[in-house]
């Protein structure tokens, strides 16, 4: 049996990639399963994805622990989430990033294929939703499924979901990204990302389900927390200001959902890159194209 | 000390007068509705300072309970059958957030076919949601215990809701004798509520954030532990109050003529009177017979039932609702709690739909429970009062 784990962020589309894969095993006659795993659902937020492929109907209902074959859709998990916490070392990973495999250090030594599954995505369907993209990239590495089953089960799933057309960019996506992938193998220099997890006995749970403020246990987080709990790695791209053609009309600090985005005493802008997600609204609304929106995370004073 | 006659319902009213309580909001339902109307009254009168929010459903009336009890308000309510059943989803919400309301559920069957009379299967299903639950015999107990479910629930090693039941019309409308205790010493009994947390715009709190599968195991756990832990509570409290008021009602569970009986019976709510009339009976003709007044189902006494029956040659159990295609749902508690006691237990299902439960038809019950005394592979499970035999 070939256990599959993908680790990506809310919106990136691992949930998908999962199910295509388990479908694509389907096609070439194995016995499949995929499933999430949600913890808070929210565009950016880490999320986690597996799949099971098998020769006989897989009984085991459990998540993956110790994978074959891992999947990271997004280069900055590594290092808030600890992701190769598992890996066989006869296992594989597949990296979305820019880096050659040998540049990566996953914290564990293993063959590796790297993409650039953003600009991939960002070429041939426009969005950052590079679930497709790392696909193809899997399907070099892991060479029990064929790019074939690959691009068949994404056009059936995407296509029936999305429509024809969105089937063949997105199996476009994946073809480049087959073709692109550099195979070698990463380094296991860095320790795993140690995550802050609060993982209390049931009698230090505070009793009554209530939290002060400020509180950051875990996942129970009070009001107050952002404070210590920085939203800004979630994002792909990151707004530049450039003040000389800013007008002050406010648009941008009006739109923004976050909130990230400080009103100065002249009325010029600055950012708090600690927490802009690079949701893209305050270039949209801003009619002088003062803001451009830079992919990767950046950080402009 | 005065004395009224009065009904179960209006001895509510005034037990959540005497633990002035601050909060009652509250949808009128039969047979509760006395509860909720003497309470309006006195509101309104100036006779208890409190505010009264009628609501559009019993929904709202547990969600507006919920929303007082956070603010640091002594909240009370009270309900019946199908409001009970309404308010499901928002019970659960309670005891996970350690609220110590307390609320009267004046038991009464479920639809279809519609009934107003007394049976538990509005109250047994919400075992299952964390609230302690009490079942009471007469009205000065129903006063009385609502003055005591306020010190219990909200002791700081308990912090948990507490349900009253109480057996509609039965009590509910029937008037008896009533001794209401000083405002005074009921002061000095039940002091000012201190909430765990307060919703307080100044000092904010989280209260009830989402909590993933790392710590849900655990928070089920811990509730889990304060309703075991509120055993000692329950009975510390009943002997405290029965040193201000003489009046004992035996905490978890009580007995009546158990010391050397060999058959016995265990009644909750207004059955247990009746029972005690049969158990008399019993002894003046020289048969060894007693009763097991079981009060509270959450937390249930299973250690103390163990010492109960240690010397009976056969219990009985009885019920006034019924988990379909079995039993009772208290006969299965008391096996489940009695598994390896090794004495025949047989239930005894009556009064269904407020069908009365005569002293005939209890007397029955011990008829049964002697025969099966020694007899292993009888019948478990027998119906009285219904026509066609079971």
């Amino acid at each position: 049996m070939y256990e599959i784990r993908f680790h990506g962020r809310g919106g990136q589309g691992a949930v998908m990639a999962a199910q295509a894969l388990a479908e694509a095993a389907v096609l070439e006659g194995y016995f499949a399963q995929a499933f999430p795993y949600f913890g808070a659902e929210r565009r950016g937020a880490p999320v986690r994805a597996f799949a099971r492929i098998d020769k006989e109907k897989i009984r085991v209902k459990s998540q993956v622990y110790e994978p074959d074959i891992l999947v990271v859709l997004d280069e900055s998990l590594l290092e808030i989430d600890p992701v190769g916490e598992g890996l066989k070392p006869s296992g594989k990973a597949v990296i979305n990033t820019t880096k050659m495999p040998e540049e990566i250090d996953l914290g564990v030594e293993v063959e590796c294929g790297t993409v650039d599954a953003t600009g991939i995505a960002l070429e041939s369907i426009k969005a950052p939703i590079v679930n497709t993209a790392i696909l193809g990239a899997l399907a070099r590495v892991f060479d029990v499924i064929s790019l074939e089953s690959i691009l068949n089960a994404i056009m059936n799933r995407f296509g029936e979901k999305l429509g024809h057309q969105s089937g063949v960019m997105n199996a476009e996506a994946a073809r480049i990204a087959y073709l692109r992938t550099k195979i070698g193998r990463c380094s296991a220099r860095r320790q795993l990302a140690k995550t802050k997890v609060w993982l209390p006995a049931w009698y230090e749970i505070p009793p009554g389900n209530a939290l002060p403020q400020h509180a950051i246990e875990g996942v129970l987080i009070g009001p107050g927390s952002m404070v210590q709990n920085y939203t800004g790695t979630w994002r792909t791209q990151t707004p530049h200001y450039t003040k000389d053609k800013c007008i002050r009309c406010l648009r941008c600090w009006f739109s923004c959902p976050e909130g990230c985005i400080e009103r100065m005493e002249d009325d010029y802008e600055r950012w708090d890159y600690r927490y802009c997600k690079g949701c893209g609204i305050c270039a949209q609304v801003c009619p002088v194209n003062a803001i451009e929106m830079i992919r990767g995370v950046h950080e402009w004073q | 000390m005065a004395m009224k006659v009065i009904s179960a319902d209006h001895a509510v009213a005034y037990g959540a007068k005497l633990s002035r309580v601050e909060v009652v909001p509250a949808f009128p339902i039969t047979p509760q509705t006395l509860i909720v109307e003497l309470l309006a009254e006195l509101i309104n009168d100036g006779e208890l300072d409190a505010h009264f929010m009628p609501v559009e459903s019993e929904h709202s009336a547990m969600s507006a309970a919920i929303g007082a009890s956070a603010a640091g308000a002594r909240t009370f309510t009270a309900t019946s059958s199908q409001g009970l059943a309404l308010m499901h989803e928002m019970l659960y919400a309670v005891p996970q957030n350690r609220l110590p309301i307390v609320m009267a559920n004046v038991n009464r069957s479920l639809g279809a076919a519609s009934g107003i009379w007394v049976e538990y299967n509005d109250s047994m299903p919400e075992r299952e949601s964390g609230w302690l639950q009490v079942y009471i015999e007469d009205n000065q107990e129903a006063l009385d215990m609502i003055i005591q479910a306020y010190r219990i629930a909200e002791d700081r090693n308990v912090m948990l809701p507490i349900m009253v039941c109480l057996d509609g019309f039965v009590l509910s409308h029937t008037v008896e004798r009533v001794d209401l205790p000083d405002q005074n010493l009921v002061d000095s009994f039940l002091p000012k509520f201190r909430p765990l947390h307060v919703l307080d715009p100044d000092e904010p709190v989280t209260m009830n954030p989402i909590a993933p599968p790392e710590y849900a195991m655990e928070m089920r756990y811990q509730l889990d532990r304060a309703i075991e832990g509120a055993k000692s509570v329950i009975n510390a409290v009943d002997h405290e109050y029965s040193s201000l008021t003489s009046r004992s009602y035996g905490g978890l569970i009580d007995s009546y003529h158990l010391e050397d009986a060999e058959i016995a019976l265990l009644t909750l709510g207004t059955v247990t009177s009746t029972a005690r009339a049969v158990v008399d009976y019993l002894r003046a003709k020289g048969k060894k017979a007693g009763l097991i007044k079981l009060r509270f189902i959450r937390p249930f006494p299973a250690e103390e039932l163990k010492l109960f029956v240690r010397d009976l040659k056969a219990l009985g159990v009885f019920d006034r609702s019924l988990s379909f295609n079995g039993y009772g749902p208290v006969f299965t508690e008391v096996r489940n709690a009695l598994y390896q006691e090794g004495i025949p237990i047989t239930n005894h299902i009556a009064g269904l739909g407020g069908r009365d439960v005569s002293f005939k038809e209890a007397l029955e019950m011990f008829q049964v429970i002697e025969k099966n005394a020694g007899n292993e592979k009888g019948m478990v499970c027998y119906w009285h009062g219904l026509r066609g035999g079971s």
